[in-house]
């Protein structure tokens, strides 16, 4: 018996075993080869790289070269021990002879000659000679060179000797055969993609293939195995950890490896194998895989306390989220399973894999607790970003989001069923939605209140959102649905959607709270311009019986000059003409802009005359700054012209820097200002900023007109003292004009729509006639978001500086 | 033009990219997420009433 069982071991031709011949392949390729497609044609390939690889496996082969030639047959040569051509004793044939012709034969087919062998359907080489036109065998081994043709599947010639060789191999050509497959066209990039693949599951194996219709060559040769395959799938990506996880163990003669590697995208890359073949359909090995990772890294996580905010702990999804990994599995009797066969369906390697898996990962966890952290991190992500799709999707699904028909209640609908002829209008707030309601044209606009959540935060301030409820509300009354499935443009109901809020604080953070949803989640609506703001009134002003809306602060400041200049005149120092009527007017316009600006310098702590007097001095430039002696001259006027002119900021201190990056001066002036020190700095920055260039402009305009002290003649029914008076600077002759020009006026203030009855609401805002709408163009929505984002997000300080920024822009007249 | 994704910072195209201004479809279904389970506020005014009593 020992004799019988060495004898076995060896592979000779006694360890052929024949299950029986078949020869129907020809007439059912497809059922040995999947298809006699592409897939098929290239199987035929992997079929006879197979048995070389596994001649690799059992320590026996180092190279295999592939080479597709011209008239698309392909050699596949090895330096493995050669197929056996010893006399097969039970058929009286060349061992060689009967692994091509006799189905089911081969060295696979008992344990012993392979302990793992690969060979999708173990049909192996068999196969491929039937469905080949031709194939040639040429076979080192026992320090001869055998040779032997098949024509059609069956052998043209007996095995022959040709020559003598101290090296071992196999080396088989063929033809794949034109009646059987729709193409005989090998694809190179296919071949090669399996070839490398190989390559990392066999790490030491050197597999080159060339193309000779191309010339083209690939070498595959990976040292570094599946760590370096999930290096090589990971190139494009950004891992989260550098060094990739390498797990292997035996259990019970199934050897099995593990490479992982987290990366910051969201999509799993996970590959099986099981003895070199790609298990797509998965199986009992990544079935194990999956079940331990999730465990493994959920027990981690808890036991280093990492999920405080997740009850339901990681789900397999959230963890292998940006996952990399190969599995392979190298194991003796391996069963196939599916459709494609391709799924391996040993009961006993689900178990096996936990086992190691779950012990070899804690302890890597354990000793590398940054990268542990790290991957619970990524997975906690992906498990609120699944809480959040979830309630994402439930928004889209519930009843009612995207069904039309039932419109929400709070919605007025209008009479017109054309959408390119209807609008709607968000109002901010019931009662100004009940105005609307009231004030509207119901044949063609619809209204639809929608009142801002209050949140109320710690008790101590109340945060503005859109509930749940009204963002429903808002995609229903739409009708053009929500979501990557349900959004459609065409199906929107209003070709204007216009949002309509107070124009305060609270107003405004609704609008941009709508702004950033509309930008977010309905962009083609912002892209396709059909979204609006509505701009109601800031004033209402009343003198005697004429009432009028006015929309902002520069119509007011319009209104109130065009009202202060009727019966004004102004005279220059030294002037001959008075200025009057539309020139006086454009001279306060001008006069007020140069006050608006100097406002604003003053808001960042600036003294804005010392600025205007640098900006109204006209031999003053920026090349000023680069001679020492000009700025002293220059100094010497600007201190008499503020001695003269605005004595209350006195005494103003000048000093002056070096600024290297200019090669110039910087001056520095101190000031008082109701009793604080004020620095202003008049630099290379200032002089050219945009701001300063506006002053200079409107300085020279002014100063054509004349020079201070100016006369203002007044011819009405006033006092008369108050009829001529004596002015010294423009911000006294803005300011005293103001002043007269809102005599006899009652002025309003609309802080809210809810101010006005029905009747100004249509007047002023809704009536076609009149308004004025702001289309939102999509730079506004990304401003919106910008603003939105920065509103509520955690970090204060660009939010304290946003909000800074904009209190700047507040415009200066404070009525 | 690029934009930055809303959800995630990474920059992705405007043009031809479905999901904008996100960079993915789940971006996008995270911040549709976000609106659905009211994670989305801006900060309003403090109340008035109570500034006093922080104080004490």
């Amino acid at each position: 018996m020992p004799k019988e069982e060495a004898k076995k071991t060896q592979y000779d031709a006694e360890s052929i075993k024949v299950l029986g011949g078949l020869d129907a392949v020809r007439k059912r390729p497809a059922m040995y080869i999947g298809s006699t497609g592409p897939m098929g044609l290239h199987h035929l390939v992997y079929e006879v790289v197979d048995n070389s690889i596994d001649e690799a496996l059992a320590g026996y082969c180092k190279n295999v070269d592939v080479k597709i030639h011209t008239d698309c047959s392909v050699t596949v040569i090895d330096d493995g021990r050669g197929i056996p051509t010893e006399m097969h004793a039970q058929k009286k044939k060349p061992a060689v002879e009967v692994v091509l012709t006799e189905l089911h034969a081969g060295g696979k087919f008992e344990n012993k000659a392979y302990r793992v062998s690969g060979g999708l359907h173990g049909v192996g080489v068999t196969v491929v000679n039937f469905l080949s036109e031709w194939l040639e065998v040429e076979i080192k081994r026992g320090g001869k060179v055998y040779q032997q043709r098949y024509e059609g599947g069956k052998a043209a010639e007996p095995l022959k000797v040709v020559g003598k060789t101290q090296k071992t191999g196999t080396r088989i050509t063929f033809k794949p055969d034109k009646k059987i497959f729709e193409t005989v066209d090998f694809s190179f990039d296919t071949l090669s993609q399996r070839l490398r693949e190989l390559a990392f599951l066999n790490p030491g194996v050197n597999i080159t293939i060339e193309d000779e219709r191309t010339d083209k060559k690939h070498e595959f040769q990976y040292k570094g195995g599946i760590t370096q395959f999930v290096e090589h799938l990971n190139k494009n990506k950004t891992p989260i950890h550098p060094k990739i996880i390498y797990i292997s163990g035996e259990k019970e003669g199934i050897q099995m490896e593990i490479a992982m590697q987290w990366n910051d995208g969201y999509s799993e890359n996970t590959f099986s194998y099981a003895n070199n073949i790609n298990t797509i359909e998965g199986g009992t090995h990544l079935v194990g895989f999956k079940s331990a990772l999730t465990r493994t890294i959920n027990s981690y996580a808890s036991a280093n306390n990492l999920l405080k905010d997740l009850k339901e702990g990681l789900q397999g999804e959230d963890v292998r989220e940006g996952l990399t990994a190969v599995i392979s599995i190298k194991l003796p009797n391996p069963q196939f399973e599916g459709q494609t066969k391709t799924k391996l369906g040993n009961s006993e390697v689900e178990g096996y894999v936990k086992t190691i898996l779950n012990e070899k990962l804690s302890a890597f966890l354990e000793e590398n607790p940054s990268v542990g952290k790290k991957i619970v991190g990524k997975a906690a992500d992906g498990a609120r970003a699944r809480e959040a799709a979830r309630k994402a999707k439930e928004l889209i699904r519930r009843k009612g989001a995207l069904d039309s028909s039932s419109l929400p209640g709070k919605l007025a609908d209008c009479q017109e069923s054309n959408p390119a002829l209807s609008e709607i209008f968000i109002v901010e707030g019931d009662s100004a939605g009940g105005s609307a309601k009231q004030g509207r044209d119901r044949r063609f606009q619809a209204i639809l209140p929608l009142r801002g959540k209050i949140l109320n935060v710690e008790k101590a301030r109340f945060d503005k959102m859109l509930s749940n409820e009204e963002i429903r509300t808002v995609i229903t009354a739409l009708g053009c649905g929500i979501g990557k499935e349900e959004f459609d443009p065409t199906k929107l109901r209003y070709h204007k959607i216009i949002i309509m809020t107070d124009a305060d604080v609270d107003g405004s953070h609704i609008r941009t709270l709508l702004l950033t949803f509309f930008y977010r989640q309905m962009t083609p609506l912002v892209e396709g311009g059909y979204l609006y703001i509505a701009q109601p009134p800031l004033f209402k002003v009343k003198r005697g019986k004429v009432e009028k809306y006015i929309k902002d602060d520069t119509a007011m400041e319009d209104f109130i000059l065009d009202a202060a200049v009727e019966g004004l005149s102004l005279k220059p120092k030294g002037a001959k003409t008075e200025i009057k009527g539309q020139n006086l007017f454009n001279l306060l316009k001008n006069a007020a802009r140069l006050q608006g600006i100097l406002k604003r310098f003053e808001k960042r702590r600036r003294e804005g005359e010392i600025i205007a007097a640098f900006a109204m001095e006209d031999s003053f430039s920026a090349d000023t700054l680069k001679k020492a002696k000009a700025v002293n001259n220059l100094l010497e006027d600007i201190k008499t012209y503020i001695k003269t002119f605005h004595p209350d900021i006195m005494p103003v201190e000048f000093s002056t820097d070096d600024d290297s990056e200019h090669d110039c001066l910087t001056i520095k002036a101190v000031s008082k200002k109701n009793g604080a020190k004020v620095e202003t700095t008049i630099d290379w920055d200032l002089v050219h900023s945009p701001e300063f260039q506006e002053l200079r402009a409107i300085g020279k305009e002014l100063k054509s007109v004349g020079e201070a002290p100016f006369v203002l003649k007044t011819d009405g029914e006033e006092k008369e003292e108050l009829k001529i008076k004596t002015i010294k600077t423009f911000k006294e002759l803005i300011n005293h004009i103001l002043e007269l020009g809102k005599k006899g006026l009652y002025l309003q203030r609309y802080k809210g729509l809810g101010e006005m009855n029905p009747g100004q609401l249509w007047e002023t805002t809704m009536d076609t006639e009149k308004r004025t709408l702001l289309q939102v163009k999509v730079e506004d929505a990304v401003e919106a978001d910008d603003i939105f984002t920065k509103l509520m997000g955690d970090e204060v300080e660009p939010r304290r500086e946003f909000i800074e920024r904009h209190a700047l822009e507040v415009a200066y007249l404070d009525i | 033009m690029k934009v930055k994704c809303p959800i995630c910072n990474k920059e992705s195209e405007w043009e031809g990219n479905p999901f904008r201004p996100f960079c993915s479809e789940k971006c996008s279904l995270i911040d549709l997420g976000k609106w659905a389970d009211e994670k989305y506020s801006v900060e309003g005014e403090k109340a008035k009433e109570d500034e006093g009593e922080e104080k004490e």
